[in-house]
Parts: structure tokens; sequence; C-alpha cells
């Protein structure tokens, strides 16, 4: 068989079946690809017109974006686990076209606070006004890793953070501070 | 159909299913299936010391072989799996049953890629001779293997990755490729019916790839899928009684002499041959290749 006919057909085969991968992973929408967050998700649309600046209409050079601004702020999350019962206050900044989390500040069980020395700690890529998708940085067992995650806003001041990392996985809920 | 297709799975249940046919069917199909071939071997007065010596060096070459895949695979698929999923892939798939099927058939294909080339260039032939060193064919052969074999699946799974395929799901479906070609290395079963010839890789197709005889040299390379060889030019069909083994037999069972043998002899090959580009090319062109003088 000539070299080129091999080339051909092994090419064919390959773009074949990535294809197919990618068709079933981004082409067919599955609707149920949000995490079970604790309370519905359906009112973060209702509560959409009382963003904070409701009279500004989304234009595309207004600086404001009340379709992925909400985002932007001080949030804080509770931890109770093994290694860590307390509390994180993150900052999330919006750098292009992610919005990044840093560690602001650390909060033991007693409520006493300690500033935290700004680590990215959360990259979200994508995010439409209600859910989104991102790179989140866990701890564990000392090792540091790169998850991707999903984040689904429940109101204009909650959302939550799920991920799955081969089984280990989380969800978090995010609170405006 | 196809939402079935695109439900997104846990990765918990994917390892878990990965898990009993990869890990756990050496326990319920590989050893009890090996017992019977020693049966079997028993009632045809073939169960002599050779094939018993045989058959623990190929399980000796298989923890050489383990050992060196650990460590590459702690340096290899941690390090440089994840560079490339985090840096050079396309965008990240998610974890459907579409997307375990064709990352399954992806490193089906892939394998049969890698097994040609290390069947086709010196150094690949140099640690793939091992596997078809033993003049037997049973499970236990599907054990044996040589120093260097662990590498090449990683430089063709690789591209796999890039296509966004998550780095574990593609191991273990390099794995899974891995388990299925155990199963086919049996003189039991004969021939099985046609559908399945066509398709599948079957014990009948690997007997050929094993064999010794002139026309079954370099075929049915399939790891799961032989429709690969079917496209790609290199089947072969099962009909002369197949002779096992290599045309320069071993003669040996010696397990330190079988994992090492492909070696030593390319090392012998690359001393008689002359200038340095040409010890090089060695390396690349066929095993049988030698630069004319
Ligand atoms: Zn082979
Ligand atoms: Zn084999």
């Amino acid at each position: 068989m000539k070299n080129s006919t091999l080339v051909f057909r092994s090419l064919g085969i390959l773009i074949f079946l990535a294809g197919l991968a990618h068709l079933f992973s981004f082409g067919v929408d599955t609707s149920d690809d949000s995490p079970t967050p604790t309370t519905e998700t359906s009112t973060a649309t209702e509560q959409q017109p009382e963003a904070e600046v409701p009279t500004e209409k989304p234009t595309a050079n207004s600086a404001y974006n009340p379709e992925t601004d909400p985002l932007i702020g001080q949030w804080k999350v509770a931890y109770n686990t093994k290694d860590f019962k307390g509390a994180i206050v993150y900052k999330i900044k919006k750098e292009g076209k992610v919005f990044n989390a840093y560690t602001h500040q650390y909060q033991d069980e007693n409520g006493y606070a300690q500033k935290a020395e700004g680590t990215k700690t959360l990259t979200i890529t994508q995010f439409n006004g209600s859910k989104g998708k991102g790179i989140y940085s866990i701890e564990y067992e000392g090792e540091q890793y790169e998850v991707d995650c999903k984040i689904a806003l429940t109101d204009e001041n909650t959302f939550t953070l799920s991920y799955d990392y081969y089984g280990y996985g989380d969800v978090e809920t995010w609170k405006r501070q | 159909m196809i939402d079935f297709l695109a439900k997104k799975l846990e990765w918990l249940d994917v390892h878990h299913w990965f898990y009993i046919f990869n890990d756990l069917s050496l326990f319920y199909i590989i050893i009890p299936f090996f017992v019977l071939e020693l049966i079997r071997y028993a009632y045809l007065k073939r169960l002599d010391k050779d094939l018993v010596l045989d058959s623990i060096a190929n399980v000796i070459t298989f923890g050489g072989f383990f050992l060196i895949e650990i460590i590459l695979g702690i340096l290899a698929i941690t390090k440089v799996y994840y560079w490339v999923y985090n840096n050079i892939s396309l965008p990240h798939l998610e974890l459907n049953w579409a997307t375990v099927i064709c990352c399954v058939l992806l490193a089906d294909f892939a394998y049969y890629w890698e097994h040609r080339t290390m069947h086709r260039i010196g150094i690949g032939w140099a640690t793939h001779t091992v596997h078809h060193s033993s003049p037997h064919f049973n499970m236990s052969v599907a054990y044996r293997f040589g120093p260097l074999d662990a590498i090449m699946p990683i430089v063709f799974s690789l591209p796999i990755v890039m296509l966004g395929f998550d780095p574990i799901l593609v191991l273990l479906s390099e794995v899974f490729v891995q388990v299925f070609q155990t199963l086919l290395h049996t003189e039991i079963i004969g021939k099985l019916t046609k559908p399945i010839e066509f398709i599948f890789n079957t014990p009948s197709h690997h007997r050929v790839h094993h064999g010794s005889n002139r026309q079954y040299w370099d075929k049915n390379y399939a790891g799961i899928l032989i429709i690969w060889d079917r496209m790609l030019g290199t089947f072969e069909p099962e009909k002369e009684k197949v002779i096992y083994g290599i045309s320069q037999p071993i003669n040996s069972v010696n397990p330190i002499v079988v994992f090492f043998h492909g070696i030593s002899r390319f090392v012998k090959k690359l001393g008689q041959i002359k200038g340095f580009s040409n010890k090089l090319l060695a390396f690349v062109k066929p095993p049988d290749w030698m630069p004319k003088q």
C-alpha cells in the first residue's frame, strides 16, 4: 500500500473519531450540566433586572456588563475539613476576558482573621450570567492540582462551585461579603 | 441514543468499569484460562519442562517491564501528559459514553501504529522481539515484554491527549486495549463466527501475528479491531498451521537472555555497521536493514 494512502486513511480515522468525541462533548446540549445547587437556580434569571446598575443597557462598549460582572467583588467560602476549619475570603477581579479569584483573607473557626498572600486560586474562563466554567486549584494531601470546575449563580450574592477530580470532588458555596 | 451517548458520566463509575475489566480480569478470566491451557497441554502430552520454564520466564519479563513502566509512568505520564493536556490540547472533552468509546477506539488505533512501528524500525524490534520469541502460544506469552516496550506507547498516545482527551482516560483505554489483546493468546479457541472475525482481532488473527511462517511476518498488528489491518493493508488470514516464534530462535528459557536478547543482538549489529550516520539509521530503518557497503 502506498504511503500516501496510509497517511490519508489514518488521518481520516483520526479526524472521524476525534470529531465524534468533540461533537458529543460540545455539540449536543444535554442541558443538565449544572451541578445540583442547594437552592433553585431558576431564581437567578428572575433576579437579573435587579443587578447593581439596572438602568444601564448592556452595550458592547459599556464598562459594566451585567451579564458577567456580578462576579466581581469579595466572596467568602466556609470550609470544614480535616486540614482547615474556618473560611477564606477571595477577591474576584476581571482580568482581560477571564475572572481571577485571589485569596484575600483567612478566618479561623473563632473568627480570627489573617491577611492572605493573594494567591490566584480560581480562573473563570466562561460565564454567561448564570453558569460558567473555569480552572480551580485545589490542595490535596500537600499537592497542588489544577482541576476543571463549574460555577452556577444561585442568586446575586451566592454561587456554587463544583469540581470532580477523578472521583474526588466537592461543591463549595461562595457568598458575597 | 444520542442523549445516552452524550450523558455525563462520573469519574468514579468510569474508573470502576475499567478496574473490573483492566485489573480484575486477571483473576476471573486470565488465570482460569491459563489453568485450562495447562490441562490441555497435559492431555496432549505437551506439558514439559521447557513449556513450564518458558511460562515462568514470560512472567519474569513482565516484572522487568512493569518496573520500567512504573518509573516511566511517574516521570512521563504525570508530567508530560498533563503538560500537553494543559498547554497544547484542543478544548478538554467532557466525560460521557461517546468520549469514552472514542477514546478506546483511538487508543486501539494508536496501538495499531505503535505495534506496526515496533515491527518496522530497528530499535522497536530490538525490544518487541521479546514478545515474539516464545515458541509457544498461551496466555503467559501475552506477558512477555521487552525492556523498552513501555516507551513507544507514550509517543503514540500523546496525540490523543492533544485531541482533548483526559490523560487518565487515555491511560485506562491503553490498558484496556492491552488486556483485550492478552485474551487472544491461546490455541484453545479456533475461528469465531464470520462477522466477529471480520471486525475484531481474534485468537486466530493473533496466532498469525506470532507466526514465523514467511507469509505471516509483520501481519495483523491489531489490538481490538482487525479492521485497522484490513484498511491499512496488513491483514493475513490464518490458513497454514502457524509455527510460533522468530526467524532466528533464541532457544533459551533464561529470563535474562529472553529479556535482553533483542537489545544485545541490536548492539552487535551496530558494531558491525560502519559509520556513525549508518549506526543512527539502524535505529529507524527496518530490522533487516543493512547499509550497502
Ligand atoms: Zn508484534
Ligand atoms: Zn502477542
